[in-house]
């Protein structure tokens, strides 16, 4: 029975993390306020 | 005290055995996705190239044509279409700039491209266009999904609007990366031209009231590594005419643009570097860490189970005082 919770035990806080990383997602970020390019740049 | 910490290794081991797939199937297809506010610019050029001279409507040898891409990621506009698309959408402007050796402007086209953060497909909402025009893509363009197949793509052409198949060529090794090889080829077609034209006075109604039109034929390459469905290199052979009408004369066609265009050299290298920073960051979700949990749970398993064993032998060998079996954990 104590085998049983453990096992029970690491599968919900696996179960848990993956969620809440999910649930959290990443950053949108914002955009650039770097220009369209019209001139050739000289490096990347 | 044995007992106890074979427990705790097997709630260890559970832990790490369940992680492993939820870590590739659950959780990498919802956290592997484009940033809505990316930023990248590409330099492509086309040596020895043939170009049009708008003043002499000849088509002339010219040293070189450089295309100037840049992609800029509105992160506003892929919020605004996230509340009714339900999932999380990059919104791509961009830019092809092309200049001539002179470094004059030969064309410019902005387009739109609206796609889902993680699949790549595309998202059809208002605004999507090339040069101002409605578009709707059926296909991918510019990136392919995260762990890309070797099978055929749809891939959109933003010069004829089309979306053709890509197809898959094999798996080749460029610079140290292992990139799967696709190649795709736009037939001649009637295009529209340029709503920028390189010369003043001349707009794409004016020329379209002499009856000229404009043809265009493609070779695409693109060599794309598939953990990130993100192209290394790509080549074009690219070829633009005018065809009939009073602008030509007594002539049915000129060559408006033939060259076969690449990147530039110092891109090429910075992008097969991000490439495999990128890489690595993918792998670590989809083979490093399912297939390093994996191992850990079994080994934390195993040694789990000697723990158990071990507090299950007797620790005094003298059998008279054992006689009573303890009794037995499910």
């Amino acid at each position: 029975m104590r085998a049983l919770i453990a096992a029970a035990t690491g599968l919900a806080v696996a179960l848990a993390l993956v969620l809440t990383l999910t649930a959290l997602g990443t950053p949108a970020g914002e955009t650039s306020p770097k220009p369209l390019l019209t001139t050739v740049p000289a490096h990347p | 005290m044995r007992r106890k910490a074979s427990l705790i290794l097997l709630a260890l081991a559970v832990f790490f055995a369940a992680l492993s797939p939820m870590l590739r199937w659950y959780a990498f297809p919802r956290l592997a996705k484009i940033p809505a506010g990316q930023y990248q610019d590409m330099v492509l050029e086309a040596k020895d190239a043939t170009l049009l001279d708008y003043g002499t409507m000849k088509a002339k040898k010219v040293s070189k044509v450089t295309i100037v891409q840049t992609l800029k990621g509105n992160v506003e506009a892929s919020e605004k279409i996230e509340k009714t698309a339900g999932r999380d959408v990059v919104v791509w402007d961009g830019l092809s700039y092309v200049v001539g050796p002179d470094g004059k402007m030969v064309s410019r086209i902005p387009e739109r491209y609206i796609f889902d953060a993680h699949t790549q497909e595309p998202v059809h909402a208002t605004g999507e266009m090339v040069d101002g025009d409605p578009v709707r893509r059926e296909g991918i363009e510019f990136k392919w999904p995260f762990l890309t197949e070797k099978r055929d793509y749809e891939y959109f052409d933003a010069q004829a609007r089309v979306t053709a198949p890509i197809h898959y060529r094999g798996t080749q090794d460029f610079r140290g990366v292992e990139v799967y090889y696709f190649e795709q080829t736009i037939p001649w077609t009637n295009v529209k031209l340029p709503k920028t034209m390189p010369v003043e006075g001349i707009t794409p109604e004016s020329v379209a009231k002499t009856g000229t039109t404009r043809w265009y034929t493609t070779v695409r390459k693109f060599w794309v590594e598939p953990v990130t469905g993100a192209p290394v290199y790509g080549e074009e052979i690219h070829k633009e005419e005018l065809r009939g009408g009073t602008l030509l004369g007594d002539r049915d066609k000129v060559t408006a643009f033939a060259g076969h265009v690449k990147m530039r050299e110092d891109y090429i290298d910075h992008t097969v570097n991000l490439v495999n920073s990128q890489r690595v960051l993918v792998l670590l979700m989809t083979s490093y860490l399912p297939w390093g949990f994996l191992l850990l749970g079994g080994l934390l398993l195993a040694l789990s189970l000697y723990l158990e064993a071990r507090s299950r032998r007797p620790a005094d060998p003298r059998p008279a005082e054992s006689a009573e079996p303890e009794p037995v954990s499910a």
